[in-house]
């Protein structure tokens, strides 16, 4: 639908000699035919060459030239054929008569074909103005973002106008400022400028051929949407002699109202979005507080409780018993220091403050890091690693894939029995790299498979295990951030397996 | 290497702590004058500079989050006057800091939370590196566990048996041997090596130490001698 045929009537620019010229063609032509035929025809039907051509010259030239080819017609047959042949003068009253329906033939070919032709040119525009609105408004209901749409509306606009377009919309002060479109084609001095804010202050079309301005270089058209304008557009013809007419100014309108209205209703859904997303994260604040509240306090009493005891203890402690209280304070706090790091970890990911930063790197080598901060803090388990040696690298943040694996071997730790093995294992499959991480112990109730990787949501089995159910959502989020997906199951054989997938190619890179 | 790891500070050695928390300033100071350290503290940049200025102590932990300045901006400074070993103290997820630190010319590093074990290693390497005067006099060979590197040769020995390696896994072994203990971030060996450094070559250090600790580990994934400092570089474990 692009390149409608708009084109061709932009405004006619001064006086044209040329449809006269083609008149006497015209005229001309048809007296050479009849030269020929007159010796074999009546004089009548010389006549008909003549209407014919006036009838041509109408249908192509418009009224002006037919009216005046209709009396050049009547003129050139008297003086050519019509006896005394060669002269002006008229010796028969019948002759007389010829002339004056001749006239009367040619005049009323004129204005007929003329209006039959006015009624095929406005068919054709109102067909054209329905079919430009339809394309525009079908390309913007697939368009999201105000940007985008601008975009789409003016390259829209300029296909169809042979003319440059740009968007304005307002800034913080309500001040145009260009948004999108080809600015480099407009010349925009402060009078241009003004027009734009023109157009947008009073929401009416302003510049080029309008009475605001006439001689501007563009023509400026606000976008109003229901009640509000959105901001201004300006559209500038690429033949600089060139004006809008009426009927393209009203479509023009029609376009801007259109993409304003698309606009508006954007950004309600922008935000309805943002309210929805604050009400979740509300939503997260509180249950964030009342799982907080009890996780953090748990290995605080239990800080406090054995600081004071060895503070207090006048002597009946024993070295053995000192010992397990001061053990108790490092680990309680190793506990607190984890879960502060999840916290944190979780609100930034949430925040969006977390930025990736992919980088080549051996899985086994992540792994290895994590692997050794985990055994520093638990001697209980057994952690066996199998990595090929020939893994090809991966390009992930090295970081946050190690937070990953560490939240996925302190859940093993957590929920398996002392001195069974933990396995992790990658292997490369589809495209990308599976890290799996897996144990021995009883394995995941099927009806928490589905809600593993929700924020705060604890197994039904986590009874006595300590841990604030952010884990493995982090986990999720991170993988996810890197175009990733990660899923849990049982393992034949019994116990749980965790399974991350990283792929090698990402669009998210 | 391995006698000169035991070496206990002498009494008397000068530590500066410039931390402006005081709950680490409550737990450093006890414990380092109980391990006979001469103990100085600073709660803030400049005094630490200037305290550094007129002390001239044997090594300075070093706080990067200072409320009157950049900790960057103090080894900077610091750079410009002395030599002395800097540890700096950070967060865990300000890798970036720490490299920048490291690079600027600070000799290791310790993420808080910290364990006195850990810190104790710390200063004793950085001291150590700190007395030759300089981090790479020259040796004959190097050894840790069951590896034995004999410059002269050029040999690498894993249990008595000799291991090839390339000129690059052989130059990045050296590297960490002369810096043992030491943790040197990617674009030191980068520099040392290749001679130049740049952010994108970053991953071939990464896979030349994937390709030697093929050779030289039993588990890789569970290394004995090149340990990883996640998101700042590699440490050469002594044993």
């Amino acid at each position: 639908m692009t390149g409608l045929a708009l084109k061709g009537e932009l405004a006619r620019g001064p006086f044209r000699w040329l449809p006269y010229g083609y008149v006497l063609l015209m005229v001309t032509a048809c007296t050479a035919v009849d030269w020929l035929l007159y010796s074999h025809m009546d004089l009548a039907n010389l006549v008909m060459v003549y209407l014919l051509g006036v009838l041509v010259l109408a249908y192509f030239m418009g009224t002006g030239a037919s009216i005046l080819a209709s009396v050049l017609s009547v003129v050139a047959f008297d003086y050519f054929f019509v006896p005394p042949r060669f002269n002006i003068g008229v010796y028969n009253i019948q002759h007389l008569f010829t002339f004056a329906v001749m006239l009367l033939v040619a005049l009323s070919i004129s204005s007929l074909t003329a209006w039959v032709k006015d009624q095929a040119v406005m068919a054709r525009a109102r067909e054209r103005r329905t079919a430009a609105l339809y394309s525009l408004s079908r390309e913007l209901a697939g368009t999201r973002g105000t940007d985008q749409l601008l975009q789409a509306a003016m390259r829209h606009i300029s296909d169809n106008f042979e003319s440059a377009a740009i968007s304005f919309l307002p800034d913080a002060h309500g001040k145009m400022t260009v948004r999108s479109g080809s600015a480099a084609e407009f010349n925009l001095t402060p009078r241009e400028m003004a027009l734009a804010q023109w157009a947008y202050d009073f929401g009416q079309v302003a510049g080029r051929g309008t009475t605001v301005v006439p001689d501007a270089e563009a023509l400026y058209v606000p976008l109003p949407a229901s009640g509000v304008t959105v901001g201004a557009l300006a559209v500038k013809p690429l033949r600089p002699d060139r004006l809008f007419t009426m009927e393209q100014v009203n479509l023009l309108e029609t376009l801007a109202n259109e993409t304003a209205l698309a606009i508006a209703s954007d950004r309600l859904t922008e935000e309805n979005k943002r309210v929805e997303q604050q009400v979740e994260n509300e939503r997260i604040r509180s249950s964030l507080l009342s799982s907080v509240s009890h996780d953090l306090r748990t290995p605080l009493a239990a800080i406090m409780g054995s600081a004071s005891a060895l503070l207090k203890d006048g002597g009946s402690i024993d070295a053995a018993g000192r010992r397990d209280l001061l053990e108790n304070i490092r680990d309680e706090a190793d506990r607190l220091s984890r879960l502060v790091n999840n916290l944190l970890e979780m609100t930034r990911l949430e925040s969006g403050a977390v930025e990736i930063h992919r980088e080549l790197h051996h899985m086994e080598e992540i792994a290895g890091t994590a692997i050794a901060r985990m055994e520093a803090k638990n001697g209980d388990h057994r952690i066996t690693a199998r990595f090929p040696p020939d893994l090809p690298m991966v390009s992930v943040d090295a970081m946050l894939v190690e937070q990953v694996l560490i939240n996925l071997i302190d859940n093993a730790f957590k929920y398996s029995p002392a001195r069974t093995p933990v396995e992790i294992s990658a292997v490369e499959e589809n495209g990308g790299l599976n890290v799996r991480v897996s144990d021995r112990g009883p394995g995941i109730p099927s009806e928490d498979l589905d809600r593993l990787f929700d924020k705060f949501y604890r197994g039904k089995l986590h009874g006595p295990v300590g841990g604030s159910g952010l884990g493995l959502a982090i986990c999720k989020a991170i993988v996810d951030a890197h175009g990733g997906s990660i899923f849990a199951g049982n393992r034949p054989g019994g116990g749980a397996m965790f399974q991350f997938s990283i792929p090698f190619e990402s669009d998210k890179a | 290497m391995n006698d000169q790891g035991k070496v206990r500070p002498e009494d008397g050695t000068v530590i500066l702590v410039i931390e402006d928390e005081l709950a680490i300033r409550r737990f450093l100071n006890p414990y380092l004058k109980g391990q006979g350290f001469n103990v100085l503290e600073a709660d803030a940049g400049e005094e630490g500079l200037s305290l550094a200025d007129s002390r001239h102590p044997d090594i300075i932990l070093l706080d990067l989050g200072l409320p009157d300045m950049d900790g960057l901006e103090v080894i900077e400074r610091l750079r410009e006057r002395t030599d002395v070993p800097v540890i700096i103290l950070t967060a865990r997820g300000k890798e970036e800091d720490k490299v920048k630190g490291l690079d600027a010319g600070a000799d290791d590093y310790l993420t808080k939370p910290f364990g006195v074990e850990e810190l104790l290693a710390r200063i004793r390497v950085a001291l150590r590196h700190g007395r030759k005067g300089g981090e790479e006099k020259p040796a004959e060979s190097f050894e840790s566990g069951d590896l034995k590197v004999d410059l002269a040769t050029r040999t690498v020995r894993l249990r008595d048996s000799e291991i090839h390696l390339t000129p690059h896994e052989y130059g990045i072994l050296v590297l960490l041997f002369r810096r043992a203990g030491k943790v040197v971030t990617q674009k030191q060996i980068l520099r040392e090596i290749w001679g130049h450094a740049g952010h994108e070559q970053e991953h071939y250090v990464r896979l030349y130490i994937h390709q030697l600790r093929g050779k030289i580990e039993d588990d890789p994934a569970r290394p004995r001698y090149i340990i990883t400092e996640s998101g700042v570089g590699y440490r050469l474990k002594e044993e």
